[in-house]
Parts: C-alpha cells; structure tokens; sequence
C-alpha cells in the first residue's frame, strides 16, 4: 500500500508550490524605503569597517545615477524602489555561538526545507555519504555555517559575507568589486549598496575542497528584499564546489532578489558553481506574485588553465535576468555553462550566458536547455566574444529549446563576436515541441502522458542535469517533472 | 532613427547609431559628422552598361536627380528587370524603388550597386509586393567604393503561394548596411534568403534579413557565408519571427565565415524569436580559420599553398552562389566573387 499511498501524495503535491510556506519569526527591519541612511544603517548593523561604509555609499550615488535597464525581453511593472524593507533579520542579540543557539523555528524551517544544517545529523548517515557545508542565509543575514571547524584544518575560508569582512578584510577588500564592478549594471550597483550578506569562500594554494560547499537562500519576510553577495576565491591549483539553491514563501506582492557573485580563479584552479533556483513564481494563472530575479554572476579566470563551470537548473521565479559569464583571460582557461531554464504559468526567463575570450587558447562550452510552458515566455542570451589576442579561442554553444502548447513562446539572441583569425566558433539552436512519434510511442507502452512527457523532457535536459552534482541532480529531475505538472492535455 | 530621415533634414542626430540595438555594428552616427548635399542630376549619355543589362527586357536606373523607380508585372507575366543603384561624386541619393509583382506573374530582378571611390552616401529603400503564386528571383551585386556609405532596406510582402529567392553578394563599403525584411504568410509561401560578402583592406558590410511568419505552413530556408581578411569587418544579422498561430513553420538558417586575418573581425547575431509551438526551426553559425586539415590534404596532394587556400575559399562561396536559379545569372554572379577574391 505504500506505493499505493506515495501516488497519493504526489498527486496532491502536483502544481504547488511546495515551499511556499512562510513563517512567523521575530524580525528586525530596516525602515522601509531606500536612503543613504538605510545603507549606513545596513552597515551599522553589521558593524562594518568605515572603508566598507563608503564603499557602500559610493555606490549607492552611482545607483541613484543609473536607468534602469528595458533590453531583455521581459515586462512587469516598474519597481517601487522605496517600497520595500532592504534589511530584514531574524531577531537575536548576539550570533548564535552554536546551532543551539538558533531560533528552532528558522531551524524548522530548514528542517522542512530538507536542508541539514545539524553537522552530526549529515555524519549519521551512510558511511561514505557525500558531505555537504551550508551557509543557511535568511532573509538578510546568514543564520549559521556548518563544517567551520573541519573546513579550516585545510585552510579553507567558508563563512559568511558579515563575518569575512570582519574576520578577513585584507580578502575582501582585495577582491570584493573587483569581477563585479560597482557600476557594472543597475541592480549589481543597487547590490553593492545594499548588500547584507552572503557567502564568502577562499581555497588555499593546492587545497582540494574535502566537501561540496553549498549556501541556501531563503526570502521569507513580507516586502522585502534580499540582495546577497557572494565571493569565492580559488588560489593556485585550489578546487572547490559550490551549490546555491533558493526558495521563498508565497506571496501576492513581487519580491526583489538581486545577488551578486564574483568567481577569482588563479592558476590552474577549478571552481564549480551549481544553482537550483526554485524561487516563488508566482501565481500560474493570474501571475500575481513571485520574485523577481535580477542577478550578476561573473567568474575571472585570471590564472592560467583555469577553469570554471557554471550549471543551472530555473524553474522558480515569475522573472529571471541572468547571465552568468566567464572572463577567459589566463592562457588556457576554461569556461562552461550548462543551463536548463523551464517555464511554466506566467514566468518570464530571460537568461544565458557570456563568454568572453581574451586570452590563448582559451575553450568555453556553452549547453543550454530552455523549456516553454503554459503562458510563459523563455529567451536565451548569450554572448561569445574573442579579443584580437585570444588566438586560438573555441567555443562550442548549442541552445536547444522545447516548445510545450500553444501559448508559450521560446526565443534564441545569440551574439557573436570574433575578432581574430584563429579562433574557432560554432554555434546550432533548435527550437521544436515535443515529437508526436515519440510521445506516441512511450504512451503505447504504458505510459500517461504526463509521465511519457516527464520522460522525454528528462531525455532532452539530460546533457546539462548530467553535470550537477548527484545529490542536486536527483533533486533537479523531480524539479524539472513538477515544474512541468499540469502543462498538457 | 533612419538614415533616410537623416538626409532628408539634415540632421546628423537622427542617424542610427552604437545605442540603437539593430545598428550596434553598423554605426552610422559616430561615422558622419556632416551629411553631404544631393548628389547633382547625372548624365545618362554614355554610361556604360551595368553587369546585368544584357540579361534584361527592362532597365532602370537610380541615381542623382533620377531617385524614383516603380516596376509592375501585370497577373501572368514574366519580366527580367535590370536595376542600378549609381552613387557618385560625394553627393548624397535616396532612391525609393516600388515594385509589384501580380498574381502567378515572374520576375527576374538584377540588381546592382556601382559606386564610385568618393565619399557618398546612398540610402535605397526598396518595396517588393508578391501576390498570390508570384515568383521573385532577386540577385543584387554591390560594388560600393572603398569610401563610399551605402544602406539598402527591402521590404518584402509575400502573398499564399508565392515564392521568393534572394542572393545578396557584397565586397562592403567604408559603412554597408543591405537589409532585408520579409512578411511571410506562410500558406505554402517559399523564402530563400542568402546573401556572401567578401571583404579586404578596411571595407564593412552588414547583412541584416528580418523574417516574420503570420500564418500556417510557412518555409523558409537562409545561408549565409562570408569571407574577411586584412582589417575587414563582416556583420550577420538574421531574425526569424514565428507569430502565434503560425504553426507547422519550417525556418532554417545558416550563416559560416570565414577570417582570414588576425585584426579582421565579424559579428553576428542569428535570431529566433518563436511564438508558436509546431515548429521546427533550427539556425547554426560558425566563425573560424580554413580548416588546416583540409589544406594539408590538399597539399600533400601536390598543390603549392596558396592554391589550395583559393581552392578551398572557392569551394565555400561556392556553396552559396550555386543556388541562384538562373544559369546566366549564376555565371555572372560567380565571376563577380571570383573577381573580388585574392588568395
């Protein structure tokens, strides 16, 4: 009866959204509305150093100076800026020295997030399991770290942004702007003004990361904002993992997120960074909520034979606007991007990726899976560009988008710079619905076609969830097949 | 934002430029600084003939104080019309050709644009109207001086049943812009559209084509190639629309070049933008050097270096002017690229 009573389940968890739960957590707020003296007193609260304070209120004056960008093909109503709460963090005196110390609540939360922050509860299991360290951020600030200890005997720097400018600014103050420029566009400028927390990661020379590292964002207060920052830094010869995934609760109003993440690679250092991002996206019929999604992810491959590899799994979030892109400036380096986008209901995606070639022999690959659904509307932009001295740059793009119904509408805008003669680029983009022939044929053998449609998106996506760690792979499949519940018939 | 607004006022503000998203490879504004005056009327008497001329019933010619042309082909006719596009003496031209092509009627239309080594500048916009079971062949040849400004913008409306081809061959210009837009119906509509540019010294050319498929059973089939060395700068700009309820589309395009020089460049920008979803619409580009395996097999063969290397760009243009219908046209075409490529 057991299967019997998982089928049960599964039916009544097909087209919700299963973390749209909200909590009720004594919080501290910032006044609502946007000022110089908001972003003093984000700085404030976090007992930053003057230069981080400037270095905030520069930014801030640039922001003020910006437009806000229109060229994505993306539409919703301007965003009232002053309408929204910039700080918002659980209520504690001091940071909780232990888990102990964390309110049970924002661990309940987690809990039912699956997501294990309890150290010993993660080495109970299986002999040999993989490990994972999180940095469990809510709302504004980062609730707790695990695997400190452990993570420091290597040398391996992973805490929170708050933290690292306390504990590290030497780091921070050498790398923080430096891949992401304070001006780089609107919201990364609005970021660096407002930012609150995030994760900050720094390899050692030589150092192997002995666990995956992983950050979990969770937006749960009403009209707020988050805007994290995130740094990872992977010296010499230096590897590491990292996973992002995200939820938030649902909510009438649109919710802002706007992350920023800076990549340094020197040489011969590997960064992997996977996100699954499953934000709220909003009401399927009327569209009326979720969040907007507006984030600058750049990696810098300074060293030679560097690499960098960015996969990604959209499925939440009523708007996506993100590009992570790869700066391939040591001689040899390395860039990817394996992308699966779905949208379903109402959500708009305007998403790929930048590879920018300026250095030899430099290679990128770029795999990206766009899926349309219901009333959505799904856009790869990518750009590949090689430097007169990127001599002998390749890359390979293939973007392949699947159209599911009438209404959805799926978009390819690649461009395309090459500006030496040695380097190599190919790019092929299809855009087709799922074959009848196919979807026949899994049906003639048993299957509904729901599932004979889960099995052969799972078919189409597979090149990209091949690439994600195994515990985010499983994690993503279930994703892709409920983020696609309800699409047919 | 137009070139053809700017001309007419005088306006140097209104020239498209680096900010406006379709022209950010071809900028207009921060090249002209002052736009020249008209172009003075010219004197037909003792104009040699243009490449096509000898091909055609019909001949026309668009140049100072001569700007407007208007071709009709009556339901049922056939027509093959020579067009030339003359820019001279630095003076500014905006020609306005409209062309109307009845129902089941052929037209054959040769086009060419002869500029001379001033500086002008020549803004053409050219209007096609297919009706039903109409048959365009279009084969255009710019041959644009070295310093010479040259934008060309088509607009093509297809009818069910009709059929068009294009063939776009270009050497560039100092700023080179042939555009081409296409309103497809789909109902059993045909399109081809190719275009080959072969560009040296500092010389640019912008492909730019634009196809919008409102209806059922559309086809559409695009390539194009080019070839750059020297400081050349070649552009590719496809857009394929396909509209809600434009289903069972079939839209392909391609678009290979080649870079032969290590400070010339080339850009492009092949765009699907897919509204409906029975469709099968698929676009491929590539950019990079002749294949080196390729040449050494040619060579190992016994052929010195450089023959190999005109050979195999032979091969690769050829692939394009191979499918202009017309054998004449094809051979004129054919020589004209030969002409214009040095190994």
């Amino acid at each position: 009866m057991a299967a019997v009573k998982q089928t049960i389940e599964h039916v009544e968890s097909l087209e919700k959204y299963q973390h749209g739960f909200s909590t009720d957590i004594a919080q501290d707020f910032a006044p609502k509305g946007l000022n110089a003296d908001i972003v003093r007193f984000i700085s404030a609260k976090k007992d930053e150093p003057e230069w981080m304070l400037a270095w905030r209120l520069d930014a801030f004056e640039r922001w003020q100076a910006m437009d806000e960008p229109e060229w994505a093909k993306v539409h919703f109503p301007r965003i009232d800026y002053q309408d929204s709460y910039y700080y918002a963090a659980p209520s504690q005196k001091k940071g909780p020295a232990s888990l102990d110390e964390v309110d049970p609540e924002i661990l309940a939360v987690y809990e039912k997030l699956g997501i294990p922050l309890k150290e010993q509860a993660v080495l109970a299991g299986v002999e040999g399991a993989p490990r994972y360290a999180v940095d469990a951020v809510f709302d504004s600030v980062s609730v707790v770290t695990t695997f400190k200890k452990e993570l420091a005997q290597v040398g391996v720097i992973f805490c929170s942004m708050s933290e690292a400018i306390r504990e590290h600014p030497e780091l921070v103050r050498n790398y923080l702007g430096s891949v992401v420029p304070v001006s780089d566009n609107y919201y990364a400028c609005l970021n660096a003004a407002v930012f609150s927390d995030g994760s900050f990661v720094y390899v050692p020379p030589g150092v192997r990361c002995p666990m995956e590292l992983s950050t979990y964002f969770r937006i749960n207060a009403e009209n707020s904002g988050q805007f994290e920052r995130t740094l990872i830094i992977a010296d010499k010869e230096a590897y590491v993992s990292y996973l992002e995934g995200c939820t938030a609760p649902m909510r009438d109003e649109n919710q802002l997120h706007a992350a920023v993440v800076e990549l340094v690679l020197m040489d011969d250092a590997e960064i992997k960074y996977s996100t699954v991002q499953n934000w709220y996206p909003g009401d399927p019929v009327t569209g009326k909520g979720g969040i907007y999604n507006f984030v600058t992810k750049r990696a810098d491959c300074r060293g030679d034979r560097s690499k960098v590899s960015w996969t990604q799994v959209e499925t939440g979030s009523a708007i996506t606007w993100k590009y992570p892109s790869c700066i391939l400036r040591g001689e040899g380096s390395v860039g990817e991007f394996y992308s699966i986008a779905i949208t379903n209901g109402r959500q708009q995606a305007d998403t790929g990726t930048k590879m920018i070639h300026l250095g030899a022999n430099t290679r990128s690959r770029v795999i990206s899976k766009g899926i349309s659904a219901g009333k959505s509307s799904n856009t790869y932009r990518g750009l590949v560009s090689a430097h007169p001295k990127a001599k002998g740059a390749r890359n390979f793009t293939q973007c392949d988008s699947l159209l599911i119904g009438k209404t959805c509408a799926a978009h390819t805008v690649p461009y395309i710079e090459a500006r030496n003669g040695s380097c190599v680029f190919e790019h092929e983009a299809t855009t087709t619905k799922l074959s009848e022939d196919q979807l026949f044929y899994a049906m003639q053998r048993g299957l509904s076609q729901e599932e004979a449609v889960q099995l052969l998106v799972n078919g189409f996506v597979k090149d990209v969830l091949q690439e994600l760690p195994m515990e985010f792979a499983v994690e993503a499949q279930k994703l892709v097949a409920i983020s696609l519940e309800g699409s047919v018939g | 934002m137009s070139l053809s607004a700017a001309l007419k006022s005088g306006d140097v503000t209104l020239l498209p430029g680096k900010r406006d998203e379709d022209w950010k490879w071809t900028d207009l504004r921060g090249l002209l600084r002052v736009l020249p005056a008209a172009a003075p009327t010219l004197d037909l008497a003792g104009l040699v003939d243009g490449p096509f001329d000898a091909l055609c019933d019909e001949r026309h010619v668009v140049a100072g104080g001569r700007p407007d042309v208007a071709i009709e082909v009556p339901a049922g006719g056939e027509l093959s019309v020579a067009l030339r596009i003359l820019s001279r003496d630095g003076g500014a031209l905006t020609g306005k050709i409209g062309i109307r092509v009845g129902a089941n009627a052929r037209l054959r239309l040769l086009e060419s644009y002869e500029g001379d080594a001033s500086a002008y500048v020549t803004d053409t916009a050219i209007t096609i109207v297919l009706e039903a079971g109409a048959a365009v062949e279009r084969v255009a040849l710019a041959a644009d001086g070295a310093e010479g400004v040259n934008v060309s913008q088509a607009q093509v409306t297809l009818a069910p049943g009709a059929e068009y081809g294009q063939t776009v061959i270009t050497n560039g210009a100092r700023r080179q812009r042939i555009e081409t837009q296409v309103t497809h119906p789909g109902a059993g509509a045909k399109l081809r559209l190719d275009g080959l540019y072969l560009l040296e010294d500092k010389r640019h050319a912008d492909l730019t084509t634009g196809v919008l498929h409102q209806d059922l059973d559309g086809a559409t089939d695009q390539f194009t190639r080019g070839v750059v060395r020297d400081q050349a700068r070649g552009i590719f700009q496809g857009r394929i629309v396909v509209e809600e309820g434009a289903d069972r589309t079939e839209a392909r395009m391609r678009h290979n070049a080649l870079i032969l020089s290590d400070k010339a460049e080339v850009d492009a920008k092949p765009e699907l933008l897919i509204f409906a979803d029975d469709v099968q619409c698929a676009h491929g580009n590539t950019i990079g050097a002749l294949d080196e395996e390729a040449l050494f097999y040619m060579r190992q063969r016994g052929l010195p270096e450089t023959e190999a290397r005109a050979l195999l760009i032979e091969a690769f243009i050829g692939a394009v002017t191979d499918r202009i219908g017309f054998e004449p046209v094809r051979d004129i075409a054919r020589a004209w690229a030969a002409e214009r490529l040095r190994a």
